[in-house]
């Protein structure tokens, strides 16, 4: 559902009240620290019931507030809230509360685009991972189901270690074993799915006469089946019984942007990694669309900002086809350049909205 | 007024109960004649002492050994796994099974300090062993610790002779054994797989 109107009330430092939104593109302009990003992590807490930027759901309150909320009302008058109040958050749809948020994703999932997705383009392979996840989940239920079992299990296995309780552990490789392959074989298809959209997407924008592609590392290799993994997690026993923890596994996977001569990251220039971020989050929202059949939500928090014009262009020539989609800019950006009909544009100055 | 204050005080702490149900309740309290509040704290206050843990099962039960346990209608040779004792009052209610039960009182969770010596499991296995039993249905739920159980009992019955299947079920989602509707209990009595 696209949002035609977003409601606030002592959420960060937006003024309390309704923002209308009903056009397929808003623009939000004002100089930093005014609300702008503000007003995209409200969208995207409708999206998904939590920040995008993690921290705590107190830390939203605004001035210390304790309590706060937001809802969003579609065209159709179908609406979705978020409130939290002393601690507790509840998630409603049309009024009805949500009990899980993996729901969520099968509602409006918004794909956003943020300074912070250099890490995944840098290379902490704990931060791909959470793209990588992240891709699965927003199409596939049964992927966070997945990923919950295996964490589950492997806290209790690594608590297991730490108890020394042998009987117990057969058991617990078992379980890591089964969901853990499971992720690792779901990782693997998203990962050449992925390939496929990201190399083409990347070198359109990039420019750079080679094919940077995506490549999957996984932990346990994909020939390995559950009786090796078990051989494989028994025979490292002492080891890991020595450290505490678990030491080979899904949570040890990582992914690799790979060209011609190997680890494209360890050479890329600064701008180019950027860029590269900026095209896993195309991919991610075409990966979406192409998967689900519907189109994301998009949400460009101040990204275009240190492109080049040829580059910001390129990128806005492959930005995919959007449900409605929400950008920021700085007042000295040429944003005029990229409003179509009916886009709507605010200025914003200390949290409240005044469109133009 | 202190007295209505204790009250709200301990019905909020009942599951699915906040403090303006439990205020509604201590005025309903307050309404009603005294002979049906006489009785409601007398039936409140005597449950623990008239229901018990069968001996056998572990199942709630006022006379011990429990109904199933003592009815000749029931098959000994088919033997039903469950967590909790209430599980058994939702299973029978799906009126598909036909067997006995077995009470584990809780799931194996490294992670809150529960080892399989919590579970009764020595019981379990001498039940199996010395009476006959042909299967054993593990219907923990559907959540990482009711897995791990499930493959613990398999375990500790290797060699017993018994067959050990589970409730038909996917991943582990955190389903609740206390939410399964009655058709839906039935179907995967039905489609029982092996572990
Ligand atoms: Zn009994």
């Amino acid at each position: 559902m696209p949002f035609s109107r977003i409601e606030s009330v002592s959420f960060r430092n937006l003024a309390d009240g309704a923002i209308q939104t009903e056009a397929p593109s808003v623009f939000v302009v004002g100089e930093n620290g005014q609300g702008k990003s503000n007003f995209l992590d409200a969208v995207y807490t409708l999206c998904y019931g939590s920040s995008f930027r993690g921290g705590q759901d107190a830390d939203a309150g605004r001035d210390g507030e304790r309590s706060w909320s937001l809802r969003g009302v579609g065209p159709d008058g179908s609406s979705c809230a978020v409130a939290w109040e002393s601690g507790i958050k509840a998630i409603k749809e049309d009024g009805k509360p949500v009990r899980d948020r993996k729901r969520l994703v099968e509602r409006n999932p918004a794909i956003v685009f943020c300074h912070e997705d250099m890490e995944f383009a840098r290379g902490e392979p704990e931060r791909r991972r959470f793209f990588f996840d992240q891709t699965a989940s927003l199409v596939s239920v049964g992927y966070i189901d997945l990923l919950r079992a295996y964490r589950r299990a492997l806290k209790a296995r690594n608590q297991a270690l730490k108890d020394r309780s042998l009987d117990v552990l057969e058991v617990l490789d078992l379980q890591v074993a089964s969901y853990g392959i499971g992720l690792r074989d779901e990782r693997a298809a998203i990962a050449r799915e992925f390939d496929e959209r990201f190399a083409p997407r990347f070198e359109s924008v990039a420019r750079l006469g080679q094919r940077v592609g995506v490549s999957y590392r996984p932990s346990w290799r994909l020939d390995e089946g559950s009786d090796d993994v078990v051989a494989r997690l028994a025979a490292a026993r002492d080891r890991e019984l020595a450290l505490g923890t678990s030491l080979s596994g899904p949570h040890r996977d990582r992914f690799v942007f790979t060209d011609d001569s190997g680890d494209f990251s360890d050479r890329a220039s600064t701008g180019q990694l950027r860029l590269l971020s900026l095209t896993l989050r195309i991919a991610q929202a075409e990966h979406y669309a192409g998967v689900s059949g519907r189109r994301p939500t998009l949400l460009l928090d101040d990204v275009l900002l240190e492109l080049d014009p040829e580059k910001r262009r390129r990128f806005m020539e492959a930005l995919p086809e959007a449900e409605q989609s929400f950008f920021t800019f700085l007042p000295g950006e040429p944003y005029r350049d990229y409003q179509r009909d009916g886009t709507i544009v605010y200025w914003t100055d200390d949290g409240r909205f005044t469109r133009t | 007024m202190k007295a209505l204050d204790d009250l709200v005080g301990i019905l909020a702490r009942l599951p699915g109960i906040g403090r303006k149900s439990a205020a509604r309740i201590a005025f309903h309290v307050l309404k009603s004649d005294d002979q049906y509040v006489a009785l409601l704290a007398e039936r409140i206050g005597s449950l623990k002492e008239k229901v018990r843990f069968c001996s056998v099962c572990g199942s709630y039960t006022e006379d011990d050994p429990c109904e199933v346990c003592s009815s000749p209608m029931r098959d000994r040779s088919l033997v039903c796994v469950v967590e909790q004792a209430q599980d058994v009052l939702t299973i029978e209610a799906s009126r598909e099974y036909r067997g006995v039960y077995h009470v584990l009182g809780a799931l194996i969770s490294p992670l809150d300090g529960i080892g399989p010596d919590a579970l009764r499991l020595d019981r379990l296995v001498a039940r199996v062993r010395d009476q006959g039993v042909s299967e054993v249905v593990i219907a923990t739920n559907p959540t990482v610790e009711g897995d791990t159980t499930a493959l613990y009992i398999k375990k500790v019955l290797e060699g017993s002779g018994a067959r050990v299947t589970r409730l038909a079920t996917g991943i582990p989602v955190g389903g609740d054994l206390e939410y399964a509707d009655k058709l839906t209990l039935a179907r995967s009595f039905r489609g029982r797989v092996a572990l």
